[in-house]
């Protein structure tokens, strides 16, 4: 049997030792996994944005930033609409919801789709994507949920293609131009009623999910409802 | 020492056939059933657990008379959190479209009772050249067993074979559309856990009629 003391110093001498190895090992690590964190959300957002990945040039991360300096303009705006300072990278959805960051496809001077973050519960995680208009601020582009906890085969098929493409062509609108956002159903579109436009498949077996994607889009495009009749008034961005 | 005898070949073989880890021991299953639902995330998933189990063996037993029997456990979950920890940073930093998939699992290998289990019965009481051979073998049981049974749920569940690459996956192989368009279907299924548990079963059913091994004894 050891000594208390002995025991004492050796449990300190390696609880030191792991630590100095681990925080060495994560400063040494740090600025590569944040690049790699900036460039998924780089990723996702020109997926939302129609970008297509091609075959033969998948998207590192050096052709992601690349696409994305030479298409995408990322600003700031308020609740009210207009532009408002901020480190983009920096800004937390979550938390702050006066600073409302904006992605801009601008291809030959045109602007081609606006991307936004949206957020919110599903059934047992935060599900974080991006939703794209089309320049008419009503049509959409594109969704893409990136990062979620939800259950696989379940809930977690929100971020298949099979669910995120039915969203495309949508219209986050209604007849007298309230943002209402697109309606996750329970169970198929009925394709004969005029509400169809508004609505998207659900996903069978994840009905908090589903509920909960409608609620957040809602909710986070309304939050942009000033900034997008703005630009819908100008007919420019 | 010389380390090809019999007795060396014993240590990493065993594991591989009439004591392995997962289907015999029954050791580490909800990791099993966790990562194996594509080849790729299983493969990478090894590789992990192989570099932890034999850093986690040789480490502690070079310190098994180092370390005091009454903090034995404390010590052994710190050296094995600490090593886990680095291999989730490294997967971050240079795989991470795979850390991303892997999510929690990776973190999870601290608590899978085959590395604990190997260190407390293998690696305190051997030699450091001993226990490496021991991690690798109980390693690549491990990863025999979450290989074979990834295979038949990605490609009977998914309708493909993935293997790493540096990126989101290289589709080996996928089922042709022909055959979904003349009536063929996925096991959706097998994509969920319970798809692990039946796979994982008729693999311990071969394995046991394989190596004649019946219950007691």
């Amino acid at each position: 049997m050891h000594s208390n003391n002995y025991t004492l110093a050796f449990v300190f001498i390696i609880t030191v030792l792991l630590g100095t190895i681990l925080s060495f090992t994560k400063e040494n690590l740090r600025d590569l996994q944040e690049y790699n964190l900036k460039a998924d959300m780089k990723k996702n957002i020109l997926r939302s944005l129609d970008f297509e990945e091609s075959e033969n040039e998948p998207w590192s991360n050096e052709v992601v930033e690349k696409i994305f300096n030479d298409n995408i303009q990322a600003f700031c705006v308020d609740t009210s609409g207009s532009v408002v300072d901020c480190i983009i990278e920096e800004v937390d959805t979550e938390k702050n919801l006066e600073v409302l960051p904006v992605y801009l496809k601008v291809v030959d001077n045109k602007t081609e789709g606006i991307a936004i973050p949206v957020a919110g519960k599903g059934l047992w995680s935060t599900v974080f994507g991006y939703i794209a208009l089309e320049s008419d601020t009503d049509t959409v582009l594109g969704i893409q949920f990136y990062k979620h906890g939800e259950t696989p085969g379940l809930g977690g098929e929100v971020d298949k293609a099979w669910f995120t493409n039915n969203f495309i062509g949508k219209k986050i609108r209604d007849n007298s131009g309230d943002v209402i956002g697109v309606e996750v159903l329970k169970g198929k579109v009925d394709n004969s009623k005029a509400s169809a436009i508004h609505q998207v498949d659900g996903i069978s077996g994840a009905t908090v999910t589903s509920k909960g994607v409608t609620v957040f889009l809602k909710d986070d495009l309304g939050r942009y409802e000033n900034y997008l009749n703005k630009v819908r008034a100008d007919g420019n961005i | 020492m010389e380390i090809f005898n019999s007795e060396s070949k014993k240590i990493i073989s065993d594991p591989l056939s009439i004591n392995n880890p997962i289907s015999l021991q029954v050791l580490g299953i909800c990791s099993a059933l966790a990562v194996t639902i594509r080849l790729d995330q299983a493969i990478i998933m090894t590789i992990a657990v192989i570099f932890v189990l034999c850093s986690s063996n040789v480490i502690l037993s070079a310190l098994r008379n180092f370390i005091p029997s009454r903090v034995r456990i404390v010590v052994m979950l710190s050296i094995i959190a600490s090593l886990v920890t680095i291999v989730d940073q490294v997967l971050q930093a240079y795989l991470y479209d795979m850390s991303k998939q892997l999510s929690v699992f990776v973190g999870l290998i601290i608590t899978n009772c085959i590395i604990m289990g190997r260190a407390e019965a293998f690696a305190l009481k051997h030699g450091p050249s001993k226990a490496f051979l021991d991690g690798l073998g109980n390693g690549l049981g491990y990863g025999m067993i979450i290989i074979i049974v990834s295979f038949f749920r990605e490609l009977f569940g998914a309708g493909t074979i993935t293997l790493p690459d540096g990126g989101a996956g290289y589709v080996l192989f996928s089922i042709p559309e022909a055959w979904y368009a003349a009536g063929y279907e996925n096991i959706g299924l097998l994509v969920l856990s319970p798809g692990a548990f039946f796979i994982l079963g008729l693999v311990i059913w071969t394995q046991r009629e394989l190596f004649g091994i019946e219950e007691g004894e």
